[in-house]
């Protein structure tokens, strides 16, 4: 036994929401790399079909389970689903989330429909899923919960209201439920990530990372280890934990990087 | 400012086949079991503990001998890591044997506790010394280096009163403080380096000395701990392991690992 034992995951059974692309099939195919089987949930069958494909390529296990996580009863069936073919779940990765409509609009201008929306498909699917498979991790007397936040979940952005307030609100879920489950072995860490383009678009948005400290974008293999670490051995003792991914920006961000000013110590100080 | 080229996604994850590290505080349990950690993810491990102290020697002779033992490359070295000096002549000799050093792990701790309207600024200045001054003299001369190379991944540990309020504590709190906002700091300063400078605070841990190691103080402080126990040094080498061999997106980070002490209101 090594530390890099620790960091294996083999046989274990992992539901992760969001699978079909970008930070999720990355996420999905890090697991597989770490020996777990999936559970790939996303609304649209066709791309978390892909994904079970890739994991299965791996040579593990993994079943597609469209669902909507802003749905509890659907969410109800997807860990139904996963007891049904693995007879467990080891660990559960929040990851699904993302703009709705009416993100980017003015204040007046946002409806109670997109107000709900917004926080139901960012915040209430990741209740209902640790829910939902809480109770069976606690009869297992062990379980592993990875949230996916956003930095957003930790600064406020200009016409951004659903969105931040559903990604605050699910980093302090993540300690609320680590608190409470601590003592039963099962551990509850979330991931803030900071700009990880799915898009050319969505770079060009963001200048390529330009004002990102590091002075570039995050890739989505980047976050694969991370979520692989939380939900190992090797992270034991972390609970409640958010861990920003993000380039340095949350770290930084009140001058431009590398363009701070430079001042010398007042006269005396130094002879 | 031209952007930073994307790193190269690794074959395979955590591993740290080809790194050199430097650790210090490698003569206590929590410094020995991150450069035994180091060394088993597959790095070279220079490691550092105090001088004056003959139990720190025999102990990192003991990891020295670990390390050996994992067909990894050592460097024991007795530092006083107040010392500039001292600390300039280690990095450089890492340098000098191995041509670069890619992680430094600040894994010192000298607790201090004493109510504040009694500490003497000479006990001010040895808890900021031993807490503080020590990091920054590490980062600085590591940091040259790394800067030089291109390369860096810096995880300074602090423990718990760096955010959090303990009586008699001050003097200890504000170095431990000291030490995380120095690593923010630096994360800007080399962001564009390819340095990631993280810190990891941990909460009361089992072989901390003064608290850790004295029963009667472990228990009560246990107790009061949503986990019902102190930090094992065992579980902070996952940690350091992960920022050791991350792809350097994440920096400027401090990651709480108490077990959600600090999770809870």
């Amino acid at each position: 036994m090594t530390v890099l034992d620790n960091f294996r995951l083999d046989d274990r059974v992992v539901i992760l929401t969001g699978a079909g692309r970008g930070l999720g099939r990355a996420m999905a195919l890090s697991f597989a790399d770490a020996g777990a089987h999936l559970v790939c949930a996303a609304r649209s069958s066709n791309e978390i079909d892909e994904t079970a494909a890739l994991v299965v390529e791996k040579g593990r296990r993994a079943i597609a389970v469209p669902t909507d996580v802003a749905d509890s009863d659907a969410v109800n069936r997807l860990i139904h689903a996963t007891l049904e073919e693995f007879g467990k779940v080891d660990a559960l990765i929040n990851n699904a989330g993302g703009g709705t409509p009416g993100m980017g609009k003015t204040l007046p201008e946002i409806d109670d429909y997109e107000w709900r929306t917004g926080i139901d498909v960012n915040l209430s699917s990741q209740f209902f899923c640790a829910r939902a498979v809480i109770p069976h991790m606690i009869e297992a007397g062990h379980g592993q919960i990875v949230n996916v936040a956003s930095g957003f979940g930790l600064r406020g952005g200009r016409d951004n209201y659903m969105y931040v307030a559903a990604k605050a609100a699910v980093v302090n879920l993540t300690r609320s439920l680590a608190v409470t489950y601590g003592e039963q072995g099962i551990r509850v860490n979330c991931i803030a990530p900071g700009i990880f383009p799915h898009t050319s678009e969505a770079e060009e948005r963001w200048r390529g990372g330009k004002y990102i400290p590091v002075g570039r974008v995050g890739r989505a293999w980047e976050m694969g280890p991370l979520a692989v670490f939380l939900a190992s051995d090797a992270a034991a003792g972390i609970n409640g934990e958010t861990i920003a991914q993000d380039g340095g920006g949350l770290a930084g961000g009140i001058g431009p990087t590398g363009w701070e000013p430079m001042i010398p110590l007042a006269d005396g100080i130094v002879s | 400012m031209s952007p930073t080229p994307d790193p190269v996604p690794p074959d395979a994850p955590f591993g740290l086949d080809g790194r050199t590290a430097f650790v210090i505080g490698a003569g206590r349990p929590l410094g020995r079991a991150i450069a035994n950690a180091l060394a088993e993810a597959g790095a070279d491990v220079a490691i550092a503990g105090l001088t004056d102290s003959s139990q720190e020697v025999v102990q990192v002779n003991s990891v020295a001998n670990q390390i050996w033992s994992l067909n990894r490359r050592n460097i024991p070295i007795e530092i006083d890591a107040r010392d500039p000096v001292s600390v300039e002549a280690a990095i450089q000799r890492i340098d000098d044997e191995w041509d670069h050093l890619d992680i430094l792990v600040n894994a010192q701790d000298l607790v201090f506790a004493k109510p504040f309207h009694e500490t003497s600024l000479e006990e001010w200045g040895a808890t900021l010394a031993a807490n503080l001054s020590s990091v920054a003299l590490s980062c600085q001369a590591a940091g040259r280096l790394m800067m030089r190379d291109g390369f860096g991944r810096i995880i300074n540990i602090v423990t718990v009163p760096a955010e959090r309020g303990v009586s008699n504590m001050a003097a200890y709190a504000a170095a431990k403080g000291g030490a995380e906002s120095l690593s923010r700091a630096l994360s800007q300063e080399w962001a564009r380096e390819g340095i990631a400078v993280n810190c990891i605070q941990i909460g009361f841990y089992e072989d901390q000395a003064g608290i850790g190691d004295d029963p009667a103080i472990a228990e009560q402080l246990a107790k009061m701990l949503p986990s019902k126990a102190l930090v094992k040094s065992d579980d902070v080498t996952g940690l350091v392991v992960m920022l050791a061999s991350d792809s350097g997106f994440i920096t400027g980070q401090t990651i709480r690992l108490d077990g959600a002490a600090t999770a809870r209101v």
